[in-house]
């Protein structure tokens, strides 16, 4: 391990056909206790990437460790629990026989079948056979599986895919205790809202370049500020004099990129100038613009 | 290796369709083979025929026939049981995409196929014993019924008769798990080895089998090489003939082995080669 970075890859592409470039000079890099959030569209190498850290896909050039070892070595598997895209699981099996044919794998102490079962609530369901669960119940198997071995890093690829709105609620929950106990979490995700609320920290791939990387405030930047005053000639007169660095308008709504400490000062000097503000507040750049710009483009400008 | 051969043998005890398979072999077996064979022997149908007599032809389901008797069914349902069986313990793990998930727990890729071979050599080695003692039942009862004296075979043609069985089966597990590792699909694996069993090795061995060029083609498949293996333990007396490949063998039971075994190395080792290194989920 590098500097505490659980994952560190270093120039990591994988091209699937002559002309299928799904990841392409990938450096990420992932620090030890983080709930890391991958964010990407569909398409853009995350599921690839996992695959990848997994060992389940080998890099067409460039390399990667994974907690201090080469992806998919037996060292390294041991100390990560993963759940790359839907969980699979023998459907004639029950939850629990999954979890022990899981265990005796990772020779994983049979006691921690019951302790996982029960921190993913399913020990009331884990005599029945894995092909009666619903999506949520087998998310949260998948998720059992991958705690099995204890491991410092948990890699779990869209966990709340096809989720209810509580199940949803009930694996970010879970996911965030995990990561109290200590545990290194890479999540991926298309979904911001899930991101926004998880993570720790954020990179975001679009068509399999990291295009950028932050934590939730960085990636969103410095906010500006919100005005409606009129008459709107007026205070685009009085705001052009203070030296707001952009001023847009629409619908009599000035949205300026200025700092936000100088609310005050714009405000009184409006006022001054006889113009009356009915709404001056601090604008927040959501994560959702911070996405679109960069995905809108490609990956081309950032954040 | 030892994990995953736990594992691997949970999953297989607990699996319904290899009770069914080994099930459907053994009713093969002593329903065809015994109890069938004893009554159209004892009774025969009108216009039976054949260059031995029934009084003769009912030996075969004694006691001292148990070895060729179990050798005679294979090459046949015994190959497409232990293929199926083969086919479906890597081929599903592609079909459930289970092979992910067992692949990023700890052991390495080849540890975790080990498993399975040895699982496989194990699953084959109880079936060929679970063969030879219901076959061995069978035959005791059946010579009870007809009053006539059971003699078994002498222990060492037993123990090399068991071990040509075990041989058998074991070429056409590792047949199915390596056409499972390749083809990554059930029907694929399944579909593609009983073709190959059923019409390239049976159907066309004996339609073109005196064939010039086919011959010596099919001196090197594992069909004729079971064929050579069995006639080793001819049935007694001798008179008698229900090989598995239909008419003289092409090669010897010496050669037969060394086929067998060349098979069984080739398909474990081209196995570890495909699933060692392919991309799963690619």
């Amino acid at each position: 391990m590098t500097d505490n970075y659980v994952i560190e890859t270093r120039g990591l592409s994988k091209r699937y056909a002559r002309d299928v470039l799904a990841v392409d000079g990938l450096e990420l890099r992932v620090r030890q206790g983080e709930v890391y959030g991958f964010l990407g569209p569909n398409g853009a190498g995350k599921t690839t990437t996992l695959r990848m850290l997994s060992g389940l896909l080998h890099p067409t050039s460039g390399s990667a460790t994974v907690v201090g070892q080469p992806p998919g070595s037996p060292a390294g598997l041991a100390k990560l629990g993963a759940m790359v895209e839907t969980p699979a699981f023998y459907p004639y099996l029950s939850g629990r026989d999954n979890l022990r044919v899981m265990a005796r794998y990772t020779r994983a102490a049979a006691s921690r079948i019951e302790t996982v079962l029960q921190q993913v609530d399913l020990s009331d369901r884990a005599r029945h056979k894995f092909k009666t669960y619903s999506t949520g119940m087998k998310q949260r198997l998948g998720v059992a599986a991958a705690l099995l071995k204890d491991p410092e890093l948990l890699i779990l690829d869209e966990p709340t895919s096809g989720l209810d709105p509580q199940g949803t609620v009930e694996m970010r929950t879970l996911i965030r205790g995990i990561a109290r106990e200590g545990r290194t979490v890479l999540l991926s995700s298309h979904l911001l809202n899930e991101v926004e609320q998880t993570c720790d920290r954020v990179g975001v791939i679009v068509k399999g370049h990291l295009v950028a990387e932050g934590t939730i405030d960085e990636l969103r930047g410095r906010g500006g500020l919100i005005l409606r005053a009129s008459p709107v000639d007026r205070a685009r007169t009085v705001l052009g004099q203070l030296g707001a660095a952009s001023v847009q308008v629409k619908d009599g709504r000035f949205t300026l990129d200025v700092d936000p400490a100088q609310a005050a000062v714009i405000n009184r000097r409006l006022v001054e100038a006889g113009v009356d503000v009915s709404e001056l507040r601090e604008s927040e750049r959501s994560l959702e613009d911070v996405f679109l710009q960069l995905t809108e483009d490609g990956g081309r400008g950032k954040a | 290796m030892i994990a995953s051969l736990r594992a691997d043998t949970l999953k297989a005890r607990k699996r319904t369709a290899n009770w069914i398979l080994v099930g459907i072999l053994l009713a093969w077996l002593i329903l065809l083979s015994y109890v069938l064979d004893y009554f159209i022997f004892k009774h025969p149908p009108p216009g039976f025929r054949s260059e031995v007599p029934p009084s003769v032809l009912i030996r075969i389901v004694f006691p001292e026939n148990v070895i060729p008797t179990v050798l005679s069914v294979l090459g046949t349902i015994g190959a497409a049981v232990m293929l199926i069986m083969g086919a479906l313990s890597t081929a599903s793990e592609y079909g459930w995409s289970t092979v992910q998930t067992i692949l990023v727990q700890k052991p390495g890729r080849g540890a975790v196929l080990g498993g399975k071979i040895v699982n496989l050599a194990l699953t084959s080695l109880i079936v060929t014993l679970v063969l030879f003692l219901a076959a061995a039942a069978a035959s005791l009862v059946l010579a009870g019924v007809d009053g006539r004296a059971a003699q078994l075979p002498a222990a060492s043609d037993l123990v090399r008769g068991f071990g040509a069985a075990w041989l058998v089966l074991g070429v056409y597990t590792a047949l199915g798990m390596t056409l499972g590792v390749v083809f990554r699909s059930t029907a694929a694996a399944i579909g593609g080895g009983l073709t190959y069993v059923f019409v390239v090795e049976t159907v066309i061995g004996r339609l073109l089998g005196n064939t010039g060029g086919i011959k010596e083609i099919l001196k090197f498949l594992p069909g004729t090489a079971v064929h050579g293996v069995t006639e080793t333990f001819p049935f007694s007396p001798t008179a008698i003939s229900r090989g598995s490949g239909g008419g003289p063998a092409l090669i010897s039971g010496t050669r037969g082995l060394i086929t067998l075994g060349v098979y069984l190395l080739a398909f474990i080792a081209i196995s570890l080669l495909v699933f060692s290194r392919r991309d799963v989920g690619a």
